[in-house]
């Protein structure tokens, strides 16, 4: 039987779940209950009515297009038809572990190459001129000669992953954030990324169209919402240039990486 | 975008009741419509742009997949909305607590007033509401409720944040909770 002390605490708790206070544990609970108790639900549905609205004084901040392109891309909208051809490639990319784990002293040059092997050839019979510049990699190394990140390019599906190798020091408020450097012209900025995990970054065509071995990679240091100016403000802290990742089947065009001055080269 | 006028919000609540039909195209106004508000949302509480965005998209990847879920009976589609990229950050903050408890400079940088009061006229009306029941509250006890709300911390963290004793906030926070509600209910 409920007295009216455990009707005040339960509703106290829901309370506390909306304002955010509770641990994970009990917060996982409120959450199962909610999922199962008609009543559970309307009390916490009450709570959110009363206090929700605070959220109205926190500021609007446009997210960058690239969410948009990776929600679109989670849900797999417009890929029907391809979804067969490009579910191999996906599980790969999606899979954080994976790269974070490869960026532990993994070379740009390894993480292509398990790329290129991981790849389908099942496109090929449908598809001969098939790109042959499909991967791109880059080791972004740091003054000091060790490497900071390691991106990976993945031309046919507009999208680069960028690996952190070495942990870098970063002062409260500034982050990291990767540009594009075509020959000869202006940064252009690819998007924030973080220091201690992989980051997936769509690439837009501007972006795409500009990726080629003559182009580099650079990472400044920068305000946690990124360069306010679009150009970079903050000291330049690595630097790598860009290659073909080598094509599975010997067909196109195979670049040597950037040097890889603290990693020996696997034997391939 | 503002959610502010009840003609908005009816639209917010058809959209995302289209969405849980598989609406594609109403899911994209939904998102052009709302992802500012819920980034701000997500990167109040995180404080970290890559972070933000990570639960952004996680936010509306399960927007999409449980929009049947949404009852307008229940909240309106911006609170609904509002509150599942709070939950999500929220969870990530949890997972990551550890890691923040141990980073000193993260820390203080988590420790900061309440933010400004957005002008009376572009809030909604139960905000407006809400605002003169929290100046009802004692000083400290009406900033640990914000502090609470806009960085999802924990009682334990809230109360290393003000340096007072665990029961202390605890009893703060309950109390507050429940003069809030008499407030909001007269």
């Amino acid at each position: 039987m409920n007295t009216p002390a455990d009707e005040g605490n339960n509703n106290l708790r829901y309370a506390e779940y909306v304002l955010g206070v509770l641990d994970a544990d009990t917060r996982a609970e409120v959450a199962r209950e909610v999922q199962t108790s008609d009543e559970a639900a309307t009390a916490v549905a009450l709570w959110q009515r009363r206090l929700i609205p605070l959220a109205d004084t926190i500021a609007l901040v446009e997210p960058a297009p690239y969410v948009w392109a990776r929600i679109r891309d989670a849900l797999q909208f417009d890929q029907a038809p391809r979804a067969a051809a490009s579910t191999p490639p996906r599980g790969l990319w999606n899979n954080l572990p994976l790269w974070h784990w490869l960026g532990l002293g993994a070379s740009a040059l390894a993480v292509a190459l398990l790329v290129i092997v991981m790849r389908p050839q099942t496109t090929a019979p449908n598809t001969p001129a098939a790109p042959s510049l499909a991967y791109m990699a880059s080791t972004i190394q740091q003054d000091n000669g060790s490497t900071g990140w390691t991106a990976t390019m993945d031309l046919q599906h507009a999208r680069m992953v960028v690996v952190p190798a070495t942990p870098v020091a970063f002062e409260a408020g500034r982050a990291p954030e990767l540009w594009l450097i075509p020959a000869g012209q202006k940064p252009i900025s690819v998007g924030m990324i973080a220091l201690d995990k992989p980051t997936t970054i769509a690439l837009d065509p501007t972006l795409l169209a500009s990726l080629g071995p003559t182009a580099a990679l650079a990472v400044s240091v920068e305000p946690l919402g990124g360069s306010p100016t679009g150009q970079p403000t903050g000291a330049v802290i690595a630097k790598g240039a860009i290659s073909a990742a080598p094509d599975a089947g010997g067909r196109g065009k195979t670049v040597a990486l950037v040097s890889i001055r603290n990693k020996p080269l696997p034997s391939v | 975008m503002s959610v502010t006028t009840p003609a908005e919000r009816e639209e917010l609540n058809q959209l995302l009741l289209q969405t849980a039909r598989s609406d594609q195209k109403a899911f994209a106004e939904l998102y052009r419509r709302t992802s500012s508000k819920l980034f701000g949302v997500c990167l109040r509480m995180l404080r970290d742009r890559a972070e933000a965005e990570e639960v952004l998209q996680e936010t509306y990847t399960t927007v999409w997949r449980r929009a049947t879920s949404f009852d307008a009976s229940k909240a309106s589609a911006i609170t609904w909305l509002v509150t599942l990229s709070r939950n999500k950050s929220i969870d990530r903050l949890r997972q990551h607590r550890e890691e923040l408890l141990d980073d000193p400079v993260r820390m203080d940088e988590t420790v900061d007033d309440s933010p400004s009061p957005a002008v009376d006229a572009e809030t909604s009306q139960e905000h407006q509401r809400l605002e003169s029941c929290l100046d009802e509250l004692e000083p400290k006890q009406q900033s640990s409720v914000r502090e609470a709300f806009f960085t999802g911390a924990t009682y334990n963290e809230l109360a290393t944040r003000c340096k007072v004793p665990l029961g202390t906030m605890k009893s703060w926070i309950r109390r507050s909770l429940m003069q809030l509600r008499a407030c909001l209910e007269q």
